[in-house]
């Protein structure tokens, strides 16, 4: 049975994308069971070793997150979408967050401000090095693979010492975060950070100056200043392709405006740029979480919430506080209601900018929760840029854009 | 001096003498780890992590002192922890029952958040600093108020020794025998 031209003709008018199946065209299915696929399928057709098309088909990981978060409390909604990137779990609750201190008109304390910041930078690092290790797999140097998961070790243990476990830190409430930072903790993140900087020399030389390395990554999945900006790709894939795009500069959050950093930008667009795009990151979110211990070391008078909320604070929490560190929550806070209106947050997480929009109708429960999420925004890679490249550039092109299906998935 | 851009450029692609001479340096690198690596792996359940004393892990109910207010059955976002009723002799009136609230928690449910410990008005449920403890059946995993108050035993504890990790700045993260042991 075949469709008649005058058929496809009326389709095509409606809109619907008519491809002719070509016979000669090979058909592989890349995941979901795939061991480097990740929670995806892509679908590639190859012509002998070129690829024509490449669709990938996301979903896989799909938990309603959006929907989920209007039936819970508003504090309750944290441990929820720490869910859809444990490995970035700081960045990505962090804006809405913020969106409900919009919604509530309160502001965090600037110490609690500077503790935000530190831990979004170890947990920046952390994500950085488990998607180089990841990446590093891909292309079979499992000494990146190791190299990048041993050193994340190094920063989840500061992040353990900071909020008490290890990914899901569940650490902003509104108004502050809920642990201040132990006595000894500056010292230990200085070592982590001196460490992390001569380390990041040997990374050079044993991945990427690595010839073989180099010629793998060296103009595979070029994505101009222009197609990238059309695309509406974000995070470090797009300052790859020379874009000067980054939340912490165009729109700073928290006290970024006021830390000492550069957004490294690279022009070239490949899969190269795109790594050392990570790379360079990472030595300037070294920087940061040195400013932001020095600071905290400096001004440690002020409350780690709101001092406002610190002063309502009955006698025990207040002694607790002064004991541990430990910010207690109040029985209030699990039913605090949010003035009816609606939020917008966005901030600069691993993989690029994530967006929330948070309306609340007054209730106890947020009315709507709205996630863009930079995975989401990046997946579009695998179908414009993939095609036209060989079969073997594809884990190459997929490590470098670091993607994460269940960010997108949500 | 606020955030800014940095524009940078890749190197060049080098000619023969720039191959040979990346391709050797890591070799060197790839050489020096494999003379003297750097490993931070633990060999559980010979040893075993020990936390430090924020850590949230496994959570224990203080039932002196708790006040039966269920906020930290409130606060729980995966609704782990329920409150049940029991009948127990009234400490202030001798002979007499009477009827209380007390939290108990299911571990097949509990994401540790640390919600629970941090909501609680009294300081009535702590923190372990461990994580490592099996069940045998998933039933188990329902604590009941019993259980809820005891400290669980960690079963590593027997056969292993425990290790700290300290922060190094040329290893990274260095293990250590705890001093004074178990």
């Amino acid at each position: 049975m075949s469709i008649s031209e005058g058929t496809i003709g009326e389709l095509r008018a409606k809109g619907v994308e008519v491809k002719r199946l070509e016979r000669e065209y090979y058909e592989i299915f890349i995941g979901p069971q795939h061991p480097g696929s990740g929670h995806m399928r892509i679908i590639v057709r190859l012509d002998g070793d070129i690829i024509v098309d490449a669709d990938p088909d996301i979903g896989y990981v799909h938990r309603t997150m959006e929907k989920l978060s209007e039936g819970r409390e508003w504090i309750k909604v944290t441990p929820l979408v720490e869910r859809m990137t444990i490995i970035d779990a700081c960045n990505v609750t962090l804006p809405y967050i913020n969106a409900v201190e919009k919604l509530m008109d309160k502001r965090p304390s600037t110490r609690a401000s500077y503790l935000r910041v530190l831990l979004c930078e170890i947990n920046r690092i952390a994500s950085h090095l488990y998607g180089f290790g990841i990446f590093g797999v891909f292309l079979g140097h499992s000494t990146a693979y190791m190299w990048g998961f041993g050193d994340r070790e190094v920063f989840l243990e500061l992040a353990e010492i900071l909020t008490g476990t290890r990914l899901t830190y569940t650490y902003h409430i509104p108004g502050g975060v809920r642990r201040d930072m132990p006595q000894d903790f500056p010292q230990m993140a200085r070592r982590a950070v001196r460490y992390m900087r001569n380390r990041m020399a040997e990374y050079e030389k044993i991945f990427l100056n690595n010839p073989v390395i180099v010629s793998r990554l060296r103009d595979v999945g070029v994505i101009s200043k222009t197609r990238a900006a059309e695309l509406g790709i974000v995070g470090p894939t797009l300052r790859g392709s020379g874009v000067r795009y980054d939340v912490r500069l165009n729109e700073p959050y928290e006290v970024y405006s006021e830390l000492d950093f550069e957004v490294p930008v690279f022009e070239e667009g490949d899969a190269l740029a795109r790594t050392l795009v990570r790379m360079e990151e990472i030595k300037q979110s070294l920087n940061i979480i040195e400013q932001a211990v020095d600071w905290l070391e400096k001004h440690r008078d002020e409350p780690v919430i709101a001092k406002e909320d610190y002063e309502k604070l009955p006698k025990l929490h207040k002694e607790l506080y002064e004991k541990t560190g430990r910010v207690k929550l109040l029985p209030t806070q699990i039913s605090m209601k949010v003035p009816p209106g609606k939020a917008v947050a966005r901030a600069e997480a691993g993989r690029g900018e994530i967006f929330y929009y948070v309306e609340s109708d007054g209730g106890v429960m947020p009315y709507r929760v709205r996630v863009v999420t930079p995975s989401a925004r990046n997946v579009i890679v695998f179908k414009k840029v993939v095609p036209g490249h060989r079969l073997m550039d594809l884990p190459a092109i997929y490590g470098s854009i670091d993607y994460f299906p269940p960010e997108a998935d949500r | 001096m606020p955030p800014r851009v940095a524009v940078k450029n890749l190197k060049k692609g080098g000619g023969l003498f720039e191959g040979v001479k990346s391709n050797i340096e890591a070799l060197i690198v790839g050489i020096k780890y494999f003379v003297d690596p750097k490993r931070m792996t633990l060999l559980y359940p010979k040893e075993y992590p020990e936390h430090r004393p924020g850590y949230r892990g496994f959570i224990v109910l203080k039932k002196d002192v708790c006040i039966s207010c269920a906020a930290c059955a409130r606060v729980c976002p995966s609704a782990a922890m329920k409150m049940v009723r029991v009948t127990e002799a009234d400490p202030r009136e001798p002979g007499k029952a009477r009827q209380k609230q007390y939290p108990v928690i299911n571990y097949q449910r509990c994401i540790f958040c640390g919600y629970c410990v941090d909501v609680c008005p009294v300081e009535a449920l702590y923190h372990l600093p461990f994580h490592d403890i099996t069940y045998e059946s998933l039933a188990d995993m329902f604590l009941t108020l019993e259980a809820f108050q005891k400290e669980p035993l960690r079963p590593v504890e027997k056969e292993g020794s425990p290790v700290v990790y300290e922060f190094d700045e040329s290893a990274g993260l260095v293990k250590r025998e705890k001093k004074g042991g178990a």
